[in-house]
């Protein structure tokens, strides 16, 4: 009687009197339970990017809540999703130790991994046994360039979110009058920011900027300042940064507080722009900054219906919830299609996947050599303590404040 | 006579990699055979960090320096130079000997000892890491993917088992040889230096040259640690080669197993991630769900018990309790 001792006398009516309707509504054939299909969720929820792990698990968990609630595969008489969750512990060891662990549970697929560095080791260990691995976010281009055939990719890469930041801002300048001619990068040394910052200083002097200085700055940084004085002294019309959640938050805040006002803050892939934390904890820092980056498309209805479940859970709007949620759900889509666990059907189903039910501003899926060439990056900007998208127009709702001063 | 095989103690050596060695027919999941195989690499890290501060004294905060020369040498000589990884092996070992013999020339010559020498060895790992980060020859930030080809010949293996028979025989390898430089000269050497710098080369003792050889040794093993860990997952980056991550793990083993024993390393590693996986399991079965963070909670507090309640280690422990271990003493 444990079990029970949750709930009321009138939930358990309630719960049975709807378990019946449920299963005198269902069909004979179906009311023998299919087998339970698991999936593997694979995020980093302890070490340095707990954070974003416990966002990508909460977007699939939503995701297999969902099409659990709406009876689950069809194809396979209604069978259920189960989540086989695992801790990739923020480090590349962990990660493949927990595919090893979700192989030997029997997983159908597997989603998530978050950073770069785990997706790569993670898919390879995937790839042994021919499961199908859908990487969430990790950016990296090596992920979906080492031929292999199970590794899938629904976000965009590094490559192409960097050409549509630097397109982005060619168009955002040209519509305000072409105000900001000079430009500081400011970047974190690890593999987003180092790669970004070489690009950027190839890349912008060919559309008309002047690169003024490149600062790097190690993660974890405790102290901006010296970043900041130096934006100050150098006094540019744009600060690009680069650089993970603490360190950019540090740095809005020290620029705040200094007083440094440049026409327009263009962050790239940056840990805080597109973080409601951030947003809701130094509004004043926070308003106005731009961001190229992942982004939900919030005109979907399905979207609102995402965001609520994820504050209801006590939780903040972040790209991982989305882009896992919309992981699950292309993943779902293919067993749906492959009307089988078999893995080798469901990577078939995978590539001739078009899938647009999702809630990211993509259209269709389509997999060539595992990247979903319909991904994109977008432009956000904080505006009145929201964060809208800004570019491209077709998904926009908002239009850009630039100059800010 | 059982006991002239144990007084040499090359039996109990033999034994324990024996009873390693048949460990993969007893099960076949691949999840406890890909843990143990990193186990193993850990401990072969350990092993090194062991034979220099263990053994001669001299405590190094940095041998992710040599973990890392051996990752990035073997995937640099196959990624830019296209050398079968075979190859590379040992050059990578040999380029992690010789960072220990430079790196300990610059230090020992300096007379740098105790928490000195423990800073310089901490700060050269992380030049290097900041360099394996900035420079393009090493793949900067994106780090060095080692191409995918699974055959044996291209130290790749299908069978996971080979991959820790391979990092089983190297673990093997070193457990003779610090067992046999325990017994000879050098080591008497060595653990003079280690016991009274002073007093030992007053007796005669190049104290310099004894301490050379021991972190060249030292660089070599870990390195080979290094080269296995990147056969293994076919990626690394400036943080997993050069990171603080791996001289925490190197030194730690040894101090829970049992410091300057030949067999801390291994014990003190099986012990540290055997029972963090245990750990998960159980609180997994427990609660029927897993519980983030558990086994590192677990973790620390096993620290904290080890190092108030067992100085020497797990070994330590047990010597004080059953005699018959006494004999494994170097």
């Amino acid at each position: 009687m444990t079990k029970l001792s949750g709930f009321d006398r009138r939930s358990l009516l309630k719960t049975a009197a709807l378990g019946s309707i449920a299963t005198i509504s269902m069909p004979a054939v179906l009311r023998a339970q299919a087998p339970a299909i698991k999936i593997g969720i694979l995020q980093p929820v302890t070490g340095a990017l707990a954070q974003d792990g416990e966002y990508g698990r909460l977007g699939a968990e939503i995701a297999l809540k969902e099409l659990n609630a709406a009876g689950g595969i069809k194809s396979m008489g209604g069978a259920k999703l189960e989540m086989v969750f695992g801790d990739a512990r923020s480090n590349p060891e962990g990660g493949t130790q927990e595919v090893e662990r979700m192989q030997a549970e029997g997983v159908a697929a597997i989603v998530g991994g978050f950073a770069s560095p785990i997706c790569l080791a993670a898919s390879q260990a995937a790839s042994r046994y021919d499961i199908p691995y859908l990487v969430d976010v990790g950016v990296s281009d090596q992920i979906v360039k080492r031929g292999l055939k199970n590794t899938f990719r629904f976000g965009p890469g590094f490559g192409s979110v960097t050409s549509a930041a630097l397109d982005n801002l060619v168009k955002l300048n040209d519509a305000a009058g072409k105000p900001a001619k000079t430009v500081v990068i400011v970047h974190e040394d690890g593999l987003f920011g180092s790669g970004m910052a070489k690009l950027l200083q190839a890349e912008l002097p060919k559309r008309g900027f002047e690169v003024l200085e490149t600062v790097a700055h190690p993660t974890p940084s405790r102290d901006m300042a010296n970043v900041a004085l130096r934006i100050r002294a150098l006094n540019p019309d744009l600060v690009i940064p680069s650089s993970y959640y603490s360190e950019f938050v540090l740095l809005a805040r020290t620029m705040q507080q200094q007083r440094i006002k440049p026409k327009g803050i263009y962050a790239v892939l940056n840990g805080a722009a597109s973080n409601f934390r951030f947003v809701k904890e130094f509004p004043t820092a926070a308003e106005n900054v731009m961001d190229c980056n992942h982004w939900a498309d919030m005109r979907k209805p399905r979207t609102a219906n995402v965001k609520a479940e994820v504050e209801r859970a006590g939780k903040v709007w972040l790209y991982n919830t989305p882009l896992n949620y919309s992981s699950v759900l292309v993943l779902a889509d293919a067993i749906e299609r492959a009307g089988s666990a078999d893995r080798v059907k469901i990577i078939e189903a995978l590539n001739s996947s078009t899938f647009s039910d999702h809630i990211m501003p993509y259209g269709p899926t389509k997999f060539v050599e595992g990247q979903n060439t319909g991904a994109q990056a977008v432009n956000t900007q904080v505006q009145n303590g929201d964060i809208k998208i800004i570019f491209p127009t077709e998904v926009a709702n908002a239009k850009p404040i630039f100059p800010v001063t | 006579m059982k006991g002239g095989l144990f007084t040499s103690g090359y039996g109990p050596i033999l034994i324990v990699v024996a009873a390693l060695a048949v460990l993969p027919f007893g099960f076949s999941a691949n999840t406890t055979l890909n843990f143990l195989g990193f186990v193993l690499i850990v401990t072969l890290a350990a092993q090194g960090w062991n034979l220099l501060a263990g053994y001669g004294g001299q405590f190094s905060f940095g041998h992710a320096a040599f973990f890392g020369m051996g990752a990035y040498g073997i995937a640099l000589a196959q990624v830019r130079f296209g050398l079968n990884p075979w190859l590379a092996l040992p050059l990578s070992i040999a380029l992690g000997a010789l960072t220990g013999t430079i790196l300990g020339y610059l230090s020992f010559r300096a007379r740098l000892r105790g928490s000195y020498f423990a800073l310089v060895t901490l700060a050269f790992a992380e030049v290097f890491r900041i360099l394996a980060n900035a420079s393009t020859f090493t793949g900067g930030a994106a780090g060095v993917l080692i191409p995918l080809r699974i055959e044996g010949a291209n130290f790749q293996f299908a069978d996971k088992r080979s991959f820790y028979w391979l990092a089983l025989s190297f673990v093997a390898f070193v457990l003779l040889l610090t067992h046999w430089i325990a017994r000879s000269r050098f080591g008497a050497y060595l653990v003079a230096v280690r016991e009274n710098e002073d007093a030992a080369r007053a007796l005669g003792v190049d104290a310099l040259a004894v301490k050379l050889k021991a972190i060249t040794l030292s660089g070599g093993i870990t390195a080979a640690a290094g080269c296995l860990y990147a056969q293994k997952f076919l990626y690394i980056d400036a943080n997993l080669a050069f990171g603080p991550w791996i001289s925490v793990e190197a030194l730690l083993a040894p101090i829970i197993g049992g410091i300057g024993t030949v067999f801390g390393p291994l014990a003190g590693a099986v012990l540290l991630l055997g029972l963090g996986e245990v750990t998960k399991t159980f609180f997994t079965w427990l609660l029927g769900g897993a519980v983030p963070g558990i086994d590192l909670v677990v973790f620390g507090v096993l620290l904290i018990f080890c190092v108030a309640f067992a100085p020497r280690g797990v070994l330590g422990v047990l010597r004080r309790i059953m005699p018959a271990f006494r004999g494994g003493r170097a």
